[in-house]
Parts: structure tokens; C-alpha cells; sequence
């Protein structure tokens, strides 16, 4: 029982925390992951909340646990096709897209980045940088293995010409791998909301209005802007507003729904710019703060009393642009008025919405997703079933939660697959 | 040293990261010229598989017995390095890293002369302290295949089923007569609205009734020695003392109500808790003949008021108990006074929405102007101060009811004593890490999950039982521990037993114990992590921290600047 | 009979969490003392909410329902403050001498046969029964009333008949119509607007007409939105820009070019009431090759200041200042518009301050019909 193996799908940090806990038990597992790097989400943070860690460093340590950890295989730039068969015995099909790279030669030396031609925007800089067509999503990704754009690469061969290791492959196919498991974790992860649609906010229109995970970028040392927060102009901030619940708790577009985090990643944006700009100022403007978990309160208290964050409690109903490209808020902090803050640049928190294709991997797995399209569980009680059985889901893609309860939720998860693996148990619930 | 120094140096390019700006073979020509130095070579990709090769077959050809590689990070890389050396049957230990492209290249990047200068410095420092390193085993410990859970509420229930589940016995602890913890005493959960003791009785049920899982009521702890995989657990149960022996420990020892004395013009009588509330719900006590109005107040006693923090879980709490409390009588006017309203996430937000709908009315006041309670003609009359009307809105109440948060239990401190685990500002206990070790302590072997490491609701606290469940399988189903060689060692000749090791130490791997030469500090290899916390705190230089001795370290600091005492030739 | 509770029911106003962005986008509290959610509250708690003048004072242009992000439909809820109010003998300051409220009633109290068709001019076809059917509105009235400010609302309706006409099409007109009942609908008086209802809907199955056109927004929200919610009848509505946009797309529409910088004001009943903001445009950009956008366009789109004739003051002109100089910010000499109403607060606005707007305010009919060179338009 104990050679048979878990699928996790998926390689932020719930996959990757369900992942280490099964191999350290002893359970060998395939880890797929549809970008080029596992990471997730925690990999495009600047820093976290309340701790005010830097991201990628204390995420790294554990990417690299993951991937050379014997009982684990990565399988990146892969995604699950086709899944037969019962908990216990799933038959699982994998397609492992192209990187036109040897992954078994590739060092991660850079070298072709350097004279590929193409530009390709990073998705990982939120389209807020150009990278090479050659390239890997972030320096420390894991594998650092470089893949090339397949939809901009013109073959013109530099980049075979510089490879010191003979590792470009132009004729690259999909390959399809399969795997015998006898458990499975989904664990996908969210999407930040384009907010385009929300018209009253002028994203895309105006010119000094961003999404936060485009702020984080820009904050981020290791981002585009080298951590200037600068406008589209080239000038940096000296005034700048975050707005609250930006297509959540919307009922106009069926999310009514709380994202749960962005009062405090709000929070922590805010500190960051006041630590990089100690006169700029910073106000945030939302509905109902959430401050429920563990040290976030003190957080707010620290960013209000030692930061000056300043805590505006009113939902804009508009925002216009000046000539200056400087942007009016408008908003009702009491019932007798109506004012307007005027800021150089404003943030938008968008709602996390769940991933591009989990209506399709869903489907492939035989598994329901409630009506807005989060993983449905079998049991509010039991929190990491989903309505078919033997499959787990750990993580956001199952109700949104922030960075520590995705990690409890991923070993929760573990520890169900644990139990069908070590324990042979198939019942449900307790 | 008996044996004579053989060093192997190996320099990365890197491609061009390093080689781009650092004169690699320059460097590796000036490491061939250092003492002790028997093989130098350059390398494309020193952690590509034939630059491994390399390092294998350069340890077999010239016989080294150390080996240093001069490349990017041991972050990233070490592991690897020293596995590599570990396969050519040379201890990992006598392996040192020199970083000289973090270091190095990437930060002098525009000045290549001087950073090949420096990359010599560091290959020169490097290689003084491999001179001074020892082998170094790593100390392997077995694992009684057991558990034991302290505190059988819903976290730990689910975590003891879990475990026996993975085929491990549990001991499950729990100073109370019964299973269930503080959830036994509400009524029904939110926002399935199920009661709490149908879903209560079938858990209990199956958790007592496992054959691997050992129930202890009426059970104290009286202490706990020993480490990860040999724990020692001393019950006082029902009278009787009873040990066991365990591998791995998990607290769930949970939370209980703040009591709102003094605040709120709390009696327990027409002004109750919420918990107050739900036994009378349980009971079918709750006499709504004379109550035409209730009015809940939220966050009291806690954010900034008795306790700091959020405690959570009481805005949903609350709004489940008003609802229940005006669906089943709708001519009840219900108010929920709060400031700001926790109802995050998918489905609180919706159960939020579906008490408004049933008539449930909420009032935001500001943080800073709470709600008063005061009376007038004998009748209770709850101000609150409307944040966005801006004005007072006086509410006259049957019946008040207080919001309050989770606090600590009181024996959490004899506890967190007995297990060496800390307890935070809060008074919760704390976590490793509050970002990525939510139920671990920083003590291997031990466990946390449910309201004991802070407010959480139910689905949460079971969450987080699986989650300390599959933590402590770990070391249940590899059957031993490992501990890293890199440890502290003390020099009892010098040691004079005044306890600062112990006290400064984050994982409690030091101690002063008895010994026939009086007090001395006593290290347990195995919970040790080398942080080297001890040693520095040492007044009396008797602690030296394996791989990183003193010597070792004066070795690299005096190679950086004396030259010829190394250079050999 | 209803009460608060069934109105704060029906208008799911307890979802309100008085976040404010409703008040932050109303055109009343921007610069006045009003805000949507500060009455919902009031209402919530069981505080009065009347009497209170402010409750007249509402747009109902939906802009806070647009920008609710929590459900609540506070149009609907004002409208039903109203009625409660209204059965209290309660009512708003009906502008100019509460001659359009004495109106609406008159076009079906009085005996008399009214002679409504006489705006329809020589080279108009029109039938008494047909397939399709032109409903006037109030355009005729409008035209007396206002004919100082220059709206000759008559020639809306002209060039409406003309542009059919043109198109093939010979609509009925009936001299029997009565108001659609949109003013007293809002401000509160149901039964009254039942009853117009009833005749309306009556009088058009006399002429077998399967589908009505209108030019005015409001009357067509009435019919499609308001009316079904009383009766049943199965002719279809619709407005003269989207049968104009359809028969664009059919190719069977020929427009001639109008070269002038042209921006568009969405009305509230055309826009947010029915979210019909593309056919308008798709015509006017057939007919100008030099279309910008007004700023706050769309969903987004301000007030003409004035709704049902109630309150109008001061903060009307504010709010009517506000959006012509957002009109002349673009640039555009044109500024066209789909509603008869915006088309009458605006010119008002504007002559009472000669020189300072250098903007026409054209009707979007009338710029259609000018487009299929349609003679004899005379827009005075």
C-alpha cells in the first residue's frame, strides 16, 4: 500500500505543503503544475502579512525541498488530461507541454535569454515587463530550466548557438505520461479579477489606476521597477489609495462573496510603500476591515499608529481622472456628505476569483464546483472532500483563505490521502 | 589532523553568471597555490550532471578528503554538493560552499578585476576553514509509533482519528468526563444550521470507538519528558498515575470565553454571553415571552478592549444566534451592534446576507465610541452610536447579548511548561511560524492545532486537525528521526552550569542537568537545529557549534586578510 | 395595504450595509443634503422616514442601483416611500405650477376626445390600424409649453414618422392616447397610473399593432418594464434607436455623413433603466466619423437633474452644469440626445444663460432624419 502513489495538482503552496508531507511519510507522489515553475502565487508577492517576510525567501527554501525531495516528481509546464478509475486505483493521464529546452541539460545559465530577439510581457510581472522569448517566469524558479515562447519564437537559432550544453530543442512535442495513484489533490489555486468591467473605477482607461497584484510587482525589489512605485508617467507615488471589495461582495456579477485577504494585503501594501517613501501617504478605503486572524489586528494598529496608514471607511462610487492624470475619489465616509480624495495613484483589490479552466479540469475529474465555481465539498465539515471520492482539495480553489490556512488545509489534505494510502481506508467523514 | 590535507577546489562559471564577470580560471590557477590545495579545476556548470561527475571522479583520482566548490548559493545548492560527496564515500560534512556569485559577480558586476579579486579572497577564506573541518554524523533516533492528543475537542478528535486511521496508536487526553470540548455546549453550528449534538454524538462515536485510539477522561498531565520520538507522557488519570510512552505530541487543549466582568453591565442574568446564550437555545430556555427586543454587541472585550486581537469566529456566531432567534419568533426585534463585521470568505458572507433578508438588523458604530448600556425606569437601554448616521441611536433591550472572544485557557501555562513550548502576546500558543508552520511548534515532535493556537471556527479547527495529524504521521511513518549534524557541543570541563543556553534556546535542545561533576549543560542532538544561539550566549566559550567552530571561523577570518601564512609555495 | 416593512422587503433594502457608494455616486448628495443609504438605514431601524420633502427629491436615475454592489434596489425602495407618502397626502414641489401632473390626469379625465394628431403634417403617412405603431407620448404638449426655449418636441416626433416612413413603414398614431403614466409611477400613485395603464394597453390592441415604437425612454420603460408587471399583453416595445440599429445592420439604413465632432448623452431611462447604451451608438457612428465619448458615458452617465418635474432647484442646475460642461469638455459641437425630458432640462438650463454653452443639444431623431436627408425638419 505504501508504493502507491498521490497525484497533487497543482504547485502553489498548498500543493507544495500537501506534497512535502506525504514524501516525508514516505509516499511517492507527482506533483503537476501548469506554469513553467511551482511557486504559485506566494512566488509574485513582494512580502506577507502580518510578519512582513519576504516571499520568495522563505518560499524558496521550500520549493527546492519540494522538487529534490526523492519521493516527489515535478512535472511542470504539465497539466492533467484524462482521469479513470475509483480512489485507490486512478488512472491518470498528464500532458507535458513543450519548453523546446532538454530539461536534462538545461543549467539555468541565462545565456539564450540573452540574445533571444523577442520580447514576450512576463505574466508573472503582471504584463508590467517585457522578458526574453527564452525565458524562465522568475530567477528563482523551480526547475530553473528555461522553456522558449512557442507562440513568438521565430527559430532564428541564436539562442542553439550560445547554448553552451546543446540544450535547445525547436522540434519539441506535448508528451503524455501516466500515472497509477490512489488518491488525488486538487489544489489550483485563484486568479486576480480583471476589473475592467467595473467601469466607475476606470481600470484600463485611466492611466494611474492598478490592480494590486500589479502593485506587489512593482513594490517587489526583484520586480520591473526594481521596488519604485511609479506612475505611468515615470514619477513616483507621493499620494495613494487602495479600494476595498473591487468586484467582491458584488452581487452585480454574481460574487458576493468576501476574497477574505486584501484588507490585510491592503495593509501590508500600504506599510510597504510607506517603508520605500516615508512621506508618501497612504489611505484605504473599504466597507468592513477584515482583521480576524492571527496577529491582524495588531498589524492594522501598527500600520494606523506607527506607518500613518489612514482607514477610510466608504465604498467609492466613482473615480475620475484629471488632466494631471491624477485621480478624484469619490466617496461617503457619513451620510451627510459626500468628498472627494484627490491621489496620484490608485490600487484596486480585486476580488480572487477561482483559476482560467477550473470549469474544465472539473470536469475532467468528475468533481462539482459550487456556483461560483470554487471546489464544492462533500460535507462543509470535512474540508478537504470534494463530491468524488478519494479526490482531495486543498487550498483557495476550495474557499478563499489566506497563506497559513492554505498550508494547514494542503496537509490537511495530506493527511486524508495519508489515510487511504497508509491506513487503506475508503469510508467517508470520520 | 592526522591524516595529511587533501583539498579538491572546484570554481562554477556558472555560464556567464559568474564566468561573465569573475576570471574563473584565473581564480582557479590562484586556488592550485593555496596550502593544502592538491587539485584545482574550473567548471562550465559545477551542479550540471558532468560537473558532479567531475567532482566524483576528482575525489577517486587525487584522493581528497575535502572539497570545496566555489559557485552560487548553499541555499539552493548545498544539499546537492554534499550528497554528491556523500556518493563518492567522502563525509558530507568535509564539504564547504564559497558563494561568489550572490556575492560576488552579481553584485560587482561592473567591476570585473576587483571581483575576481575578491572570488580569490573567498576561495582563500574557504578553503581555511574545509582545512579545519571535521566528519560529522547525523544522529538517528527511533520513533515509538504512537501519539498521544491532548484535549479530545473537535481538533483533536479529528486529529487522534486521523493518525489511527494512518494505523498509529493515539492516546487521546482530555481533563473532562466527556468528549467535545467547548462545541458540547452550543446549539447548532452556522451556516448549516445543524445541531451540534447530532453532529457531535456521530464523531464521538467513531473517534472512542477506533480500535487504535485509547481514551483518557478525566485525565490531567502531570509531565512530559524526553524529544521527538521518545516522549515520556506522565497521566494523572481519574487518581491514578499512569505513563506512556509516545513519538510525537499534539495540543488541543482549546479555548474558552472571555467573562465580560465589568463591562457591558453584565449580571449573566439580562445581560449574558453568546455562549450564555446558546445553553439557554440548548435547553429550550430561552423565555421570549417578555422580550420584544435583543441587542447583540460585538467585540466586546476584545480588539483593544481587555485583549487586542480579533477573536474571529463571534461576528458569525453571532449573526447565527440572531437569526435562529428571529426565524423562530419574527415579531422579536433583533439588533447586532458591531464595528467591523467579520464575515469573510465564500459562505459566511452569504449566510451575512441570508440573516438580513430574515430581518436581523446590524448597527456599525466606531471603534472608538463603543456601545453603553445603561438603565432607565428598571428597562435596559443600549446606546449606540450610528458611525455613518453620526448620531446616537438608543435601543431598548430585553435582553443583551455579549460578543466576547476566546481567550487562553488558564492551564495553558503549566502546559507550555511541561512541553517547553511557548505562548505568544496573546497568550495562544505559537506556532514555528505564522505564515508557513501553522501547526507545528518550533520543538520537533510537537503539534498545535485548533482554538488553542488561536480563535477559529469549526471547519478551521478540524482543518487544522488533519493538518497536525499529517504533520505528526511524518516522523510516525518514517520510524525515526535525523537529526542534522550541525548541532551545538558543550565542553563540560568549562561549562559552570549557569543556565543561559538553556534559557536563550528557541527549541529547548539545551539544559542543565545533574552530573557527577556538579551542573552542566547537556545537548539533545536531536532537537538541536545550530543556530548557534547558545554558542555565542556562552560566557564561558564552553559551547562550540559543530562546523562552525571557533576555530574554524577565525581560520576564514584571518585568511582574509593574512595571505602568505596560506599560500603555500 | 403595503408597509415600510413590505417596501424595504420587495427592494431587498436590508442587504444594505451603508458602505456609501450609492451616496457617493447620487447626483443629489454631490451637492446637496440627500443620501440614499442614510434613508434605507433610517427605514431599517424603524426611524420616520416621512414626512420628509427629500424623498422627492430622488432622480430615481439609478445610479445607485447601478453602483450597489450588495442588491438593493433603492429606486424601487423610493418609489415605494412615495406611495406611502402620497397615501399621507404627502407630495414633492411639482415644477411649473403642477401643470404636468394636472396634464397627465386631464389626457384621460375629461370627456372631451382629445385632437392630438394635429402635429402630424402633410407629408407624414400615418394609419389608424396597422402592424406597427408610433407612440407620441407627451411630445405634443411638451412643444406648447416649453416652445419659448426653442425644444420643439413636435419634431421629434416628425422626424420619427418621416424615418419610418422612409424605411416602408406607415405607423399608427392614435389620437385616443392617454399618458404612459411614468410621472405618477414614480411619485407614488399607482392606482392613477393602473388605470392609464389599462387604457393604453386597451387602445393599442384596438389598432392590432404587434409592435409599438417609441421615442421617449421613459414611456418605453414604462410599457416594457412597468406595465407587465400589472397586465398582460403581447404587442412588443421597443425604441426607435434599437429598431433603427437592427435595420442598420440589415443594410436596409442609409445614412448620410454629418461631419461634426458629435458626443452622446446616455438618458437614465434609455441607459441604466434598460442598459441600451450600444444601438444609439452603433447609428450615430454611421453618421459621424468623429464620435467621442463623454466622460461619465454608459452605465456611468449623469442626470439631466430633474425627474417627474418634482423639486427642481437649485441642485437640479448644479447637476445639469455638471454634465453640459462635461459635453463641452469633448470638444463636440453636438451633443445628442435619446430623451425628450434631457433634451427640456438642458435647453431650460441653457437659456437661462446665454453664450456661456457653445453646444447643441440635438435630439437623436432629429439627427437621423437630417442623416437620411429627410425634408422639412425645423428645429426652430
Amino acid at each position: 500500500m505504501k508504493d502507491k502513489s498521490v497525484l497533487v495538482i497543482g504547485g502553489g503552496v498548498a500543493g507544495m505543503q500537501a506534497s512535502f508531507d506525504l514524501a516525508e511519510a514516505g509516499i511517492k507522489l507527482c506533483l503537476v503544475e501548469r506554469t513553467p515553475s511551482i511557486g504559485g502565487r506566494m512566488a509574485q508577492l513582494d512580502k506577507t502579512f502580518p510578519t512582513n517576510d519576504c516571499a520568495i525567501c522563505i518560499l524558496a527554501p521550500k520549493m527546492m525541498d519540494c522538487y529534490r525531495h526523492e519521493n516527489i516528481e515535478v512535472l511542470t509546464l504539465s497539466e492533467v488530461i484524462a482521469i479513470e478509475g475509483d480512489i485507490g486505483s486512478f488512472k491518470v493521464k498528464i500532458c507535458e507541454k513543450p519548453r523546446f529546452v532538454d530539461a536534462e541539460k538545461c543549467t539555468g545559465c541565462g545565456d539564450c535569454a540573452r540574445v533571444c530577439p523577442m520580447g514576450i510581457k512576463s505574466k508573472f510581472d503582471m504584463d508590467l515587463r517585457v522578458r526574453s522569448g527564452a525565458n524562465v517566469p522568475f530567477m528563482q524558479a523551480v526547475p530553473l530550466i528555461y522553456s522558449l515562447d512557442r507562440d513568438k519564437c521565430m527559430r532564428c537559432g541564436l539562442c542553439e548557438s550560445v547554448c553552451g550544453k546543446d540544450a535547445i530543442r525547436f522540434n519539441q512535442k506535448p508528451g503524455i505520461v501516466e500515472r497509477d495513484v490512489s488518491a488525488i489533490i486538487v489544489a489550483i489555486g485563484f486568479d486576480p479579477l480583471d476589473p475592467s468591467g467595473l467601469t466607475e473605477y476606470g481600470y484600463r482607461r485611466y492611466d494611474n489606476v492598478i490592480t494590486a497584484l500589479e502593485f506587489e510587482r512593482l513594490i517587489c525589489a526583484a520586480g520591473p521597477t526594481g521596488g519604485r512605485v511609479i506612475r505611468k508617467d515615470g514619477s513616483e507615488v507621493k499620494r495613494i489609495a487602495w479600494i476595498q471589495c473591487v468586484g467582491a461582495r458584488d452581487t452585480r456579477d454574481n460574487r458576493p462573496y468576501c476574497s477574505s485577504v486584501c484588507c490585510m494585503y491592503a495593509t501590508k501594501e500600504a506599510i510597504l510603500t510607506k517603508e520605500h517613501y516615508p512621506e508618501a501617504e497612504t489611505f484605504i478605503l473599504y466597507t468592513d476591515l477584515r482583521c480576524f486572524g492571527k496577529g491582524f489586528q495588531e498589524y492594522v494598529n501598527r500600520a494606523e499608529g506607527d506607518y500613518g496608514v489612514e482607514y477610510i471607511r466608504g465604498k467609492p462610487g466613482e473615480i475620475r481622472e484629471k488632466e494631471d492624470k491624477n485621480l478624484e475619489i469619490f466617496y461617503s465616509p457619513t451620510s451627510d456628505k459626500v468628498e472627494k480624495l484627490e491621489v496620484d495613484m490608485v490600487v484596486l483589490s480585486t476580488a480572487l476569483i477561482p483559476s482560467e479552466g477550473v470549469e474544465k479540469l472539473a470536469e475532467i475529474l468528475g468533481t462539482e464546483l459550487d456556483e461560483y465555481n470554487f471546489f464544492k465539498l462533500k460535507d462543509p465539515y470535512n474540508p478537504t472532500e470534494t463530491t468524488r471520492t478519494g479526490i482531495f482539495v486543498a487550498g483557495y480553489c476550495q474557499a478563499p483563505r489566506d497563506i497559513p490556512e492554505c498550508i494547514a488545509h494542503g496537509s490537511a489534505a495530506a493527511s486524508r490521502a495519508m489515510e487511504v494510502v497508509l491506513g487503506g481506508s475508503y469510508d467517508r467523514i470520520t | 589532523m592526522t591524516e595529511s590535507l587533501r583539498i579538491g577546489v572546484f570554481i562554477c562559471h556558472c555560464g556567464t553568471n559568474i564566468g561573465g564577470v569573475v576570471d574563473v580560471p584565473v581564480v582557479a590557477e590562484y586556488a592550485s597555490t593555496l596550502k593544502n590545495v592538491v587539485h584545482a579545476e574550473c567548471n562550465l556548470y559545477t551542479c550540471s550532471s558532468d560537473g558532479l561527475e567531475c567532482i566524483k571522479s576528482a575525489i577517486q583520482e587525487y584522493e581528497l578528503n575535502r572539497v570545496v566548490v566555489a559557485s552560487c548559493t548553499p541555499r539552493t545548492h548545498e544539499p546537492l554538493f554534499r550528497a554528491t560527496c556523500e556518493g563518492a564515500g567522502l563525509n558530507s560534512y568535509l564539504f564547504e560552499f564559497v558563494n561568489i556569485r550572490d556575492q560576488c559577480s552579481w553584485v560587482h558586476m561592473h567591476e570585473p578585476e576587483l571581483a575576481t579579486e575578491k572570488a580569490k579572497d573567498l576561495v582563500r577564506m574557504g578553503v581555511a576553514k574545509a582545512a579545519l573541518l571535521e566528519p560529522l554524523e547525523e544522529l538517528s533516533s527511533d520513533v515509538i509509533p504512537s501519539a498521544v492528543v491532548i484535549g479530545a475537542g473537535i481538533s483533536g478528535m479529528t486529529a487522534a482519528l486521523s493518525i489511527a486511521k494512518n494505523g498509529f496508536y493515539v492516546h487521546l487526553i482530555e481533563k473532562e468526563r466527556e468528549m467535545g470540548g467547548l462545541l458540547s455546549r452550543l446549539y447548532k453550528l452556522y451556516p448549516t444550521e445543524e445541531l451540534v449534538d447530532d453532529f457531535l454524538e456521530q464523531r464521538i462515536k467513531t473517534v472512542g470507538g477506533h480500535e487504535r485510539v485509547e481514551l483518557h477522561l478525566s485525565t490531567s498531565i502531570k509531565n512530559i519528558t524526553g524529544y521527538v520520538g521518545q516522549f515520556k507522557v506522565i497521566l494523572d488519570e481519574n487518581g491514578a498515575e499512569k505513563s506512556i510512552d509516545c513519538g510525537v505530541i499534539i495540543v488541543a487543549t482549546g479555548a474558552k470565553e472571555l467573562e465580560p466582568e465589568g463591562l457591558y453591565e453584565y449580571d449573566g442574568k439580562r445581560v449574558i454571553t453568546q455562549l450564555q446564550l446558546e445553553e439557554k437555545l440548548r435547553r429550550d430556555a430561552l423565555n421570549v415571552d417578555g422580550i420584544k427586543n435583543v441587542v447583540m454587541i460585538q467585540c466586546a472585550g476584545a480588539r483593544g478592549e481587555v485583549v487586542r486581537y480579533c477573536s474571529k469566529i463571534c461576528c458569525m456566531n453571532a449573526i447565527k444566534n440572531a437569526k435562529l432567534i428571529k426565524e423562530a419568533n419574527p415579531d422579536i426585534n433583533v439588533f447586532i451592534a458591531h464595528n467591523e463585521l467579520q464575515a469573510y470568505g465564500e459562505e459566511y458572507e452569504l449566510y451575512y446576507r441570508a440573516a438580513k433578508k430574515a430581518g436581523v438588523r446590524f448597527l456599525r458604530f466606531p471603534r472608538e465610541k463603543r456601545p453603553k448600556v445603561r438603565t432607565s425606569d428598571g428597562k435596559l437601554i443600549v446606546d449606540v452610536f450610528h458611525d455613518r448616521m453620526q448620531m446616537n441611536i438608543p435601543l431598548d433591550a430585553d435582553l443583551v447579548v455579549l460578543s466576547v472572544p476566546l481567550v487562553q485557557n488558564p492551564d495553558a501555562e503549566s502546559l507550555s511548561k511541561l512541553l517547553k513550548v511557548p505562548l505568544g502576546q496573546d497568550r495562544f500558543f505559537f506556532e514555528a511560524h505564522v505564515k508557513l508552520r501553522p501547526v507545528d511548534f518550533a520543538t520537533d515532535g510537537i503539534f498545535l492545532c485548533g482554538t488553542a493556537q488561536g480563535p477559529k471556527d469549526i471547519e478551521e479547527s478540524i482543518s487544522q486537525g488533519y493538518a497536525a495529524a499529517s504533520r505528526a504521521t511524518i516522523p510516525l511513518a518514517k520510524g525515526y528521526v535525523r537529526s542534522a549534524a550541525i548541532t551545538s557541543s558543550v565542553d563540560e570541563a568549562k561549562c559552570v552550569g549557569c543556565g543561559i543556553c538553556e534559557s536563550v534556546c528557541p527549541y529547548g535542545a539545551i539544559a542543565v542537568v545533574e552530573t557527577e561533576e556538579g551542573r552542566r549543560a547537556r545537548v539533545t542532538g536531536v532537537k538541536c537545529k545550530g543556530c548557534g544561539t547558545c554558542g555565542s550566549s556562552c560566557i564561558k566559550k564552553a559551547i562550540e557549534m559543530h562546523h562552525f567552530t571557533d576555530e574554524q571561523l577565525i581560520a576564514q577570518e584571518r585568511a582574509a586578510f593574512v595571505i602568505e601564512a596560506v599560500v603555500s609555495g | 395595504m403595503e408597509k415600510i416593512s413590505d417596501v424595504i422587503n420587495r427592494t431587498k433594502a436590508y442587504y444594505c450595509v451603508d458602505c456609501g457608494k450609492c451616496t457617493s455616486a447620487c447626483p443629489l448628495s454631490r451637492f446637496g443634503d440627500y443620501s440614499p443609504d442614510g434613508l434605507v438605514e433610517r427605514a431599517l431601524l424603524g426611524l420616520p422616514v416621512q414626512p420628509d420633502l427629500r424623498v422627492w427629491s430622488c432622480l430615481t436615475c439609478n445610479r445607485c442601483k447601478e453602483a450597489c454592489t450588495y442588491g438593493v434596489e433603492y429606486p424601487e425602495f423610493i418609489r415605494g416611500i412615495r406611495s406611502l407618502a402620497s397615501k399621507e397626502k404627502e407630495t414633492g414641489v411639482c415644477a411649473h405650477g403642477e401643470l404636468f401632473s394636472l396634464m397627465t390626469l386631464f389626457t384621460f379625465t375629461h370627456e372631451r376626445e382629445q385632437e392630438r394628431l394635429k402635429w402630424v403634417s402633410e407629408d407624414l403617412k400615418v394609419s389608424d390600424k396597422g402592424d406597427v405603431l408610433y407612440f407620441t407620448g407627451c411630445l405634443p404638449y411638451f412643444d406648447i409649453v416649453f416652445r419659448d426655449l426653442g425644444v420643439n418636441t413636435v419634431e421629434i416626433a416628425r422626424s420619427t414618422v418621416r424615418i419610418l416612413n422612409k424605411l416602408g413603414i406607415s405607423p399608427v398614431v392614435m389620437n385616443n392616447e392617454v399618458c404612459c403614466g411614468h410621472d405618477l409611477f414614480w411619485n407614488g400613485d399607482v392606482e392613477t397610473f393602473k388605470e392609464l395603464a389599462a387604457r393604453n394597453i386597451k387602445n393599442i390592441k384596438d389598432t392590432g399593432a404587434k409592435k409599438v415604437i417609441f421615442s421617449c425612454p421613459e414611456g418605453y420603460r414604462t410599457f416594457k418594464l412597468d406595465y407587465p408587471e400589472f397586465f398582460d399583453f403581447d404587442f412588443e416595445v421597443v425604441h426607435i434607436s434599437e429598431f433603427l440599429s437592427e435595420q442598420l445592420e440589415e443594410g436596409k439604413l442609409e445614412l448620410r455623413k454629418i461631419y461634426k465632432k458629435v458626443t452622446y448623452h446616455d438618458s437614465c431611462r434609455l441607459g441604466r433603466h434598460l442598459g441600451i447604451y450600444d444601438a444609439p451608438r452603433k447609428v450615430i457612428a454611421e453618421i459621424t466619423g468623429d464620435f467621442v465619448e463623454i466622460a461619465s458615458n454608459k452605465e456611468n452617465s449623469l442626470c439631466c437633474g430633474t425627474s417627474g418635474w418634482t423639486n427642481c432647484d437649485g441642485i437640479s442646475e448644479e447637476i445639469r452644469r455638471e454634465r453640459l460642461k462635461e459635453g463641452i469638455d469633448t470638444g463636440a459641437k453636438i451633443m445628442v440626445t435619446s430623451c425628450p425630458k434631457c433634451l427640456i432640462h438642458f435647453k431650460c438650463h441653457m437659456s437661462n444663460r446665454k453664450g456661456e454653452y457653445d453646444i447643441e443639444i440635438v435630439p437623436f431623431e432629429n439627427l437621423v432624419a437630417r442623416a437620411m436627408e429627410l425634408e422639412g425638419i425645423n428645429e426652430g
